[in-house]
């Protein structure tokens, strides 16, 4: 890696816009490495997870980082969080700069096909298949929520469409095409 | 015939997982003079001692060998075994075993074991012949010496004055207060150094007990515990302290401009001058060094009248002084005066020098914005050369962006292997107050790891990492001096896995604490040692950590080792607790294995007094003719004496002739 001049780096506003959007104990992080030592993002190999995004956006790191999608392989599981001895919430911390990145359309091509699947169902993953095993343990073909509900689904639309998601472009697009139909 | 009794120890694995004790019990059993063996897990131990005791008592034993560890430790417990049981304690001898058996033998069992039984026949040839001795006791001088009248010498001679001591303390600068008078604000509490520390220094300059001898030196030491006799020198100050009040008016006058060393060299004091405005005596000195001697008249000789006006043409500082406490006319000796008191215990509280940046030629000494933490503090002081206000010294305009190098000497085999313990934390504290009063700087912390261990200490730092101060892992190894002034920080930053820079206003260097380079001088006076990082040498490092190998004489503070204020208050009074033994006990007992002369053979010959280490011997007409004389008082029992004299006119008691001949015999008898 190149030298890094810090007080060349543009690093003004960086830990408080992080902080701002949820990450809010980026500061107390003293890179002691724990919570990538439980990481599932660290241990499958993406090159950007809890331990040395923090260390980036301390540093003061963002327009060199912002397209990296390792981020959205984060699954939420917490651990990093549980066994942080700092209470930094490093979780929280990947979700912040997820949020700028979806800001920036930064966004992982990986993280489409939910973000679809919530506007149009209501649920980020639906298996259009459970409806036979529930038919076949005597349930109910679906489940008593927004599918087959399209009143909560339009309602649930409309709060998306007023969401910061909507300028993401990609509801639009589903609607439009819907029309077609 | 003398009945020995021998007692060979397990120490629990210690001895007994190498060495075979039964064995050497039953060797012991049959070497002359031996009329009873035992062994015990720990001889040491109550049941242990009960069984010598018991033995003695019931007259099975009157001499006692112990087979077990080292004499160092243990000796002193089977000695008053002895004399509980009313035995003489000098009828003991000690076999070492465990040191000079199982450990360093630990692979060979059966040598080990056949060594065991060689150390334990050579102690029993010595008990057949051992005679009992007495203690003998001198009178202590009620009064101790602390030199050094920083915090740690302070806090000694104040707890000893309020025990009811007498204290002389001794200090080379014209005032009291150290190190610590320099530091701005103390961390983990951010309480300000001049805040707690003044009062103490008055309340140690009232106390009646204490007598203050500062801008003094010690020139000399003689004696031992007890009766130490200390020369005192009292630098020539030029200024009669009995008449000045402390106003500065001298030093307001004074035309000479010289770096201020209390500043940390960053603004300039007169030759005429006091040493801080907390200072305690509030007394001016003269610096001769320095003074330009402006009106033109030589120390020591009556001023010029003046032609115009008729008056005396006197110098600026005589002119200005309002109770004639200067007065140029006087012949005062440059070398000071000496003066000779007696104590009873010495404390050494030297304290510590930080190292200048001049030894790093890697950190751009040439830089005026590189400085060391100990100006930091100076530069943030509100007495300091700024008022306290942060600026730097190139052009004295606020800096933007600072850079703190930790691990500056310590830690680095180049120049002290150690860590200097107190760095972080005192980095951490000036980061902090800078970012406090100035949340627009930026602060860099260029560190190994950070040491925080003490109450409160990792709390302290977790703050400052909250307050937006940058922590980057990885030791500094270069600066470049940049246009305006600036320095570039070359680092690395060991989480980025990447080479970093700072382009910084200020750059701060954490440099090692070291022992200033007149410690040798004072060692050699007194008689201390030093340990590998070359500070002073406790006798102990965990149980005896404020004595050391000359009786009597006790370390507190920085001189021992580097400590922050805390540890080095809590070590003062501890030197002071344990200088206060002797002082109550008001005598101190003289071991009688000593020297001693036997005046019908000694032929006056004199071979003797220049070999004696200690200068005990000395020369006394006996009957009209020259003999050989030991003080008991200075005699360590070295023996040196009793092998040079070549009438075998000198005997050392507990280790006669005989004793070692017989020992002798034992180790080269096959076992």
């Amino acid at each position: 890696m190149q030298t890094v001049n810090l007080t060349q780096m543009d690093k003004e506003g960086i830990a408080e816009k992080v902080i701002a959007m949820g990450g809010e104990g980026l500061l107390n992080c003293v890179q002691c490495g724990a919570c990538a030592s439980v990481c599932p993002v660290a241990r499958a190999g993406f090159s950007l997870y809890c331990k040395n995004l923090i260390k980036k956006l301390q540093s003061g790191y963002m327009e060199e980082i912002l397209e990296d999608s390792s981020t959205w392989a984060c699954q939420a599981c917490n651990r990093c969080t549980e066994i942080c001895p700092r209470d930094v919430k490093p979780s929280e911390v990947v979700f912040a700069f997820r949020r700028i990145q979806a800001e920036e359309l930064a966004i992982s091509t990986s993280a489409f096909t939910p973000l679809m699947s919530l506007y149009e169902t209501g649920h980020a993953v639906y298996n259009k298949r459970s409806k036979e095993l529930r038919k076949k343990v005597g349930l109910p073909e679906t489940p008593p929520t927004s599918i087959g509900d399209p009143k909560a689904v339009a309602e649930l639309q409309k709060i998306l469409d007023d969401s910061p998601m909507a300028e993401l472009g990609i509801f639009l697009n589903l609607m439009s095409r819907k029309q077609e139909k | 015939m003398s009945k020995i009794g021998v007692y060979v120890c397990h120490c629990g694995e210690n001895i007994a997982g190498v060495v075979d004790v039964e064995d050497v019990r039953q060797y012991a059993e049959q070497l002359d003079g031996v009329t009873v063996t035992r062994r015990n897990l720990f001889m040491c131990s109550d049941p242990g001692q009960e069984m010598i005791r018991q033995d003695i008592a019931s007259g099975l034993v009157d001499r006692v060998v112990v087979a077990a560890c080292t004499p160092r430790t243990h000796e002193p417990i089977f000695r008053t075994t002895l004399e509980k049981a009313g035995l003489n304690k000098y009828l003991f001898e000690m076999a070492n075993i465990r040191d000079q058996g199982s450990w360093v033998h630990a692979h060979d069992k059966y040598g080990a074991t056949a060594k065991a039984k060689r150390i334990v026949a050579s102690a029993v040839g010595k008990a057949a012949n051992l005679h009992p001795l007495e203690d003998k006791f001198v009178d202590v001088t009620p009064a101790a010496l602390v030199i050094g009248g920083g915090v740690a010498g302070i806090f000694s001679a104040l707890e000893l004055a309020k025990m009811g001591h007498k204290v002389y303390l001794v200090e080379k600068q014209p005032s009291i207060g150290g190190a610590m008078a320099m530091l701005d604000k103390t961390f983990p509490t951010n309480d300000c150094s001049a805040c707690i520390l003044t009062p103490v220094m008055v309340e140690a300059a009232n106390h009646p007990n204490i007598e203050l001898l500062t801008c003094s030196e010690v020139a000399d030491v003689n004696g031992y515990i007890g009766n130490f006799n200390v020369r005192i020198r009292k630098n020539q100050t030029y200024v009669d302290w009995n008449k000045c009040t402390g106003c500065g008016a001298c030093a307001e006058a004074c035309p000479v401009r010289t770096a201020n060393e209390f500043n940390g060299g960053m603004d300039h004091r007169g030759a005429a001058y006091i040493h801080f405005p907390q200072a305690v005596p509030k007394k001016a000195v003269v610096d001769m060094s320095v003074c330009i001697n402006c009106a033109g008249r030589k120390l020591g000789t009556e001023p010029r009248i003046s032609k115009k006006t008729g008056q005396p043409v006197l110098a600026a500082c005589e002119k200005a002084c309002p109770s004639g406490a200067i007065d140029r006319s006087h012949h005062l000796p440059a070398e000071g005066t000496l003066r000779d008191i007696e104590v009873g215990v010495i404390i050494v509280a030297t304290g510590y020098q930080v190292m200048e940046k001049e030894n790093f030629p890697e950190y751009a000494p040439d830089s005026p914005n590189v400085i060391t933490a100990l100006q930091m503090e100076r530069l943030i002081s509100a007495t300091g050369p700024t008022g306290g206000k942060l600026l730097r010294p190139s052009d004295h305009r606020k800096p933007r962006t600072i850079s703190f190098v930790s691990c500056v000497g310590s830690r680095d085999v180049r120049h002290h292997t150690y860590c200097s313990r107190v760095c972080c934390m005192y980095m951490i504290k000036q980061a902090r107050l800078i970012k406090e009063k100035y949340p627009d700087i930026r602060i860099f912390m260029h560190v190994i790891d950070v040491r925080a261990p003490g109450k409160d200490f990792d709390e302290y730092y977790t703050r400052a990492r909250d307050m937006g101060i940058t922590f980057v892992k990885g030791k500094v190894g270069g600066m470049e001096i940049l246009p305006a002034d600036q320095v570039r920080v070359l680092g690395y930053d060991v989480d980025l896995g990447s080479n970093i820079e700072v382009d910084a206003d200020m750059v701060v260097l954490a440099s090692a604490m070291e022992q200033p380079p007149t410690a040798k001088l004072l060692a050699r006076k007194i008689g201390l040692s030093f340990d590998g990082a070359g500070f002073f040498k406790e006798l102990h490092p965990k149980l005896k950590p404020v004595e050391t190998a000359v009786e009597g004489v006790f370390l507190a503070g920085c001189c021992q080792g580097p400590k922050d204020i805390p540890d080095t208050v809590s070590q003062a009074k501890g030197a002071a607790a344990a200088a206060a033994i002797p002082l109550c006990q008001g005598k101190v007992r003289i071991d009688p294995t000593i020297s001693e002369v036997d005046t019908e053979k000694c032929s006056g010959c004199g071979i003797c007094t220049p070999l004696c280490p200690y200068n005990a011997i000395v020369l006394k007409t006996y009957s009209g003719r020259p003999r050989a004389m030991i003080d008991i008082t200075q005699c360590k029992g070295c023996g040196v004496c009793t092998a040079a004299c070549p009438s075998a006119a000198i005997l050392l008691h507990g280790y006669t002739d005989v004793q070692i001949l017989s020992q002798i015999a034992a180790l080269t008898r096959a076992a």
